[in-house]
């Protein structure tokens, strides 16, 4: 071993325990590592099995529940926690977990690999699977767009890894194109499939390959359906591990899986059914016997944490967490809203658009489906935060009767209007990072 | 009295929320009391024409998409040349406007070549996305034009590109943007730059008014002039 590596390792080891002592989790002992030896990640020795996940949408739950399940299947499994994706925190938490040699102790290595550094991080080590969940427009402003993120997402599949797609995501799937062995997930017709696509935009009209019109048999949401292309014959391929039923009855929510495996959940968003259809694709590939994978998850209950209920006086609420610059994600919550029959109010706020960074681009408003509020027995619609007047504008075009319109700078003026003035059931529809802003005013009650 | 506009490859090339222009020019058209009719051709279509339209859109698209589009369009490049001369309003949003330069060069790949409307070339690259908030400057109209550029790549061709590109936040190595020939525009910044720069808006409702030889009418769109004045001092503020 080279001595550079041997010193990375040391100092990555010691700035990471004076940090654990600090109480400090980050990705710096690797940005350190990384400067003294940059190709520290080809020195260290990875276990057998190592599976990445990537994808625009639920990447984090989806290695959470992978480890869950190999975890409780008694295997060792190292894997970067949420916050960590990006190269030097993946060098962090592997030699967190190795050897003073260099030596990565796990069973398994689980890497939630973001899409933009897949090509980085994969240049130095292969992993032997790669999940790949789904390509959708998320935050284009620092991701461009779908396919650009496919062609980077390209750049690091490699011959010798083993490629897990998602069937119904034609980008997706356009990666399993000529290459034998490549294990498709994907859902089957289920109740809530529409033959109509649903949606301002539609990324799946043509097909990745040649780029002439697609034709779709049914879509499960978006783009992501049972794709054909009318000209080069792409189409959906059949899937070795498919989410064959989806029973939404109240407390018991279930996914059934291959037709036999039931997996109980908390809420059964479609999404959200695909993350654990990946989890369990992945775990059965790894090597864990499919009835095994299904009760682990059954025992996992999710922390995510999308949904609060609370109350704000005496108007009852729900948060349902969605991401900015994410269009599908609010179309999903949408879908929430408009399914509820009650009469209720919704409140969208739009502060700030990342904690990260500063944009003006809202262009991503323009792309949500808010269409669907026309028909839904809505009381009012409250618009909150900076972007207020974007909103405002976009709701105006929506079509929407521009009586039931609220427009707030502040989400405080827009709780207080709620507060006084709302006898509806509340939808508040917002991101990660303006959540706490309306969660910090109003009474929160946790999901039984 | 009725307004068409033709709204071009509307689902090939309609990447950033790009619809959003075409609704709020036929919003403000409709409160200038016309009747708007919104016709749209695509890279399906064999036939378009640009005769008898008032205006004409098109918006962001996938690299790929843009690049076929330019080959496409290009038998059409008679009607579109004539239209512009003629003075028909036109709004090429985003990386649309790459196609009326000479070539697109991109790396690994033959060169695609553009409309020659305009004498720029686009240079591609796939390396970094190039993104970022824009302060741009419109000196012939003295006014500041805000929003953002998602692009691949960028278009060389100084002398040719209409407005001074005053403040970038983000990674976006432009110092020129845009081309104006009588009323088309082409501009870099994506998605409903209608809505933050109300001053584009409004002079594309005057023009298309005084074309059918309408009286215009002054209306406001406060929410429309907030977001634009809060953009710009946010940008205009920002440490870069
Ligand atoms: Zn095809």
């Amino acid at each position: 071993m080279k001595i550079r590596a041997f010193t990375a390792i040391l100092v990555c080891k010691v700035i990471r325990g004076l940090a654990k002592l600090m109480g400090r989790g980050s990705s710096l002992p690797g940005k350190y590592a990384l400067k003294i030896c940059p190709d520290i990640l080809s020195e260290l020795k990875l276990p057998e099995l190592s599976i990445a996940v990537t994808g625009s949408n639920g990447k984090t739950s989806t290695v959470e529940m992978i480890a869950h399940i190999l975890k409780s299947n008694g295997l060792k499994v190292a894997y970067n926690k949420e916050g960590s994706n990006q190269i030097e925190g993946v060098v962090t938490f592997l030699i967190g977990d190795s050897t003073m040699e260099g030596r990565v102790k796990s069973d398994v290595v689980l890497l939630e690999a973001d899409e933009r550094y897949a090509r980085r991080v994969f240049g130095y080590f292969h992993p032997k699977y790669f999940v790949i969940n789904n390509l959708y427009r998320d935050q284009m402003t620092r991701n461009g767009h779908p396919e650009w993120i496919r062609s980077i997402i390209a750049d690091a599949v490699y011959d010798d890894m083993e490629l897990i797609l998602n069937a119904d995501d034609p980008l997706v799937a356009s990666f399993g194109k000529d290459r034998d062995g490549t294990i498709y997930f994907g859902a089957d017709r289920l109740p809530s499939d529409t033959e109509k696509h649903e949606g301002i935009y539609n990324d799946g009209k043509y097909c990745p390959i040649c780029k002439k019109p697609m034709e779709y048999e049914y879509y499960h949401y978006n783009h992501i359906g049972k794709f054909r292309c009318t000209s080069c014959g792409f189409a959906r391929h059949d899937t070795d591990h498919a989410l064959t039923t989806v029973n939404d009855a109240g407390d018991h929510a279930s996914v059934i899986i291959d037709g036999e495996y039931e997996v109980p959940v908390f809420f059964t968003g479609i999404y959200h059914c695909y993350n654990i259809l990946a989890a369990f694709t992945a775990s059965v590939v790894a090597g864990i016997a499919p009835w095994k994978a299904a009760e682990s998850l059954g025992g996992y209950i999710l922390k995510s944490g999308r949904i609060s209920d609370f109350t704000l006086g005496k108007v009852e609420g729900r948060l349902l967490l969605s991401k900015h610059e994410n269009s599908v994600s609010y179309d999903r919550s949408i879908d929430v809203v408009v399914n509820d029959k009650r009469k209720k109010s919704v409140m969208i706020i739009v502060d700030a658009i990342s904690r990260k960074y500063y944009t003006s681009d809202s262009s991503w408003l323009w792309d949500i489906n808010f269409e669907k509020f026309k028909d839904a027995d809505l009381d009012k619609i409250i618009l909150a935060g900076q972007y207020c007047d974007d909103l405002a504008v976009r709701f105006d075009l929506a079509g929407i009767d521009s009586s039931k319109i609220e427009v707030f700078e502040s989400v405080q003026g827009a709780a207080d209007f709620c507060k006084e003035k709302l006898d509806s059931f509340l939808y508040v529809i917002t991101c990660f990072s303006d959540k706490e802003k309306i969660l910090s005013i109003v009474t929160r009650r946790e999901l039984a | 009295m009725n307004v068409k506009i033709l709204y071009l490859y509307p689902d090939f090339m309609s990447l950033y929320g790009d619809n959003g222009n075409v609704r709020i020019l036929e919003r403000r058209l409709k409160d200038q009391g016309f009747d708007v009719e919104i016709t749209s051709r695509t890279i399906t279509d064999t036939d378009i024409t640009f005769d008898d339209v008032d205006f004409v859109y098109m918006g962001s698209g996938f690299e790929s998409n843009r690049n076929l589009v330019a080959a496409h369009l290009a038998q059409f490049k008679d009607s579109l040349v004539k239209a512009i001369d003629d003075g028909v309003p036109m709004l090429f949003t985003g990386n649309s406007y790459d196609i009326l330069g000479d070539k697109i060069v991109i790396s690994k790949s033959d060169d695609i070549k553009g409309l020659g409307i305009f004498d720029f070339n686009i240079i591609d690259q796939t390396e970094k996305r190039y993104t970022g908030d824009v302060v741009l400057e419109d000196e012939e109209k003295r006014q500041l034009y805000v929003g953002f550029v998602n692009r691949a790549g960028v278009p060389k061709g100084e002398g040719s590109l209409a407005f001074e590109v005053t403040k970038v936040i983000g990674n976006v190595p432009l110092t020129r943007d845009g081309v104006r020939k009588n009323n088309l525009l082409g501009i870099s910044l994506i998605g409903p730059l209608l809505l933050k720069n109300p001053k584009i808006a409004e002079s594309f409702v005057k023009i298309i008014c005084e074309r059918k030889g309408a009286e215009y009418k002054e209306i406001s769109y406060p929410h429309s002039e907030k977001s634009h004045d809060k953009t710009k001092k946010a940008l205009l503020n920002a440490e870069v």
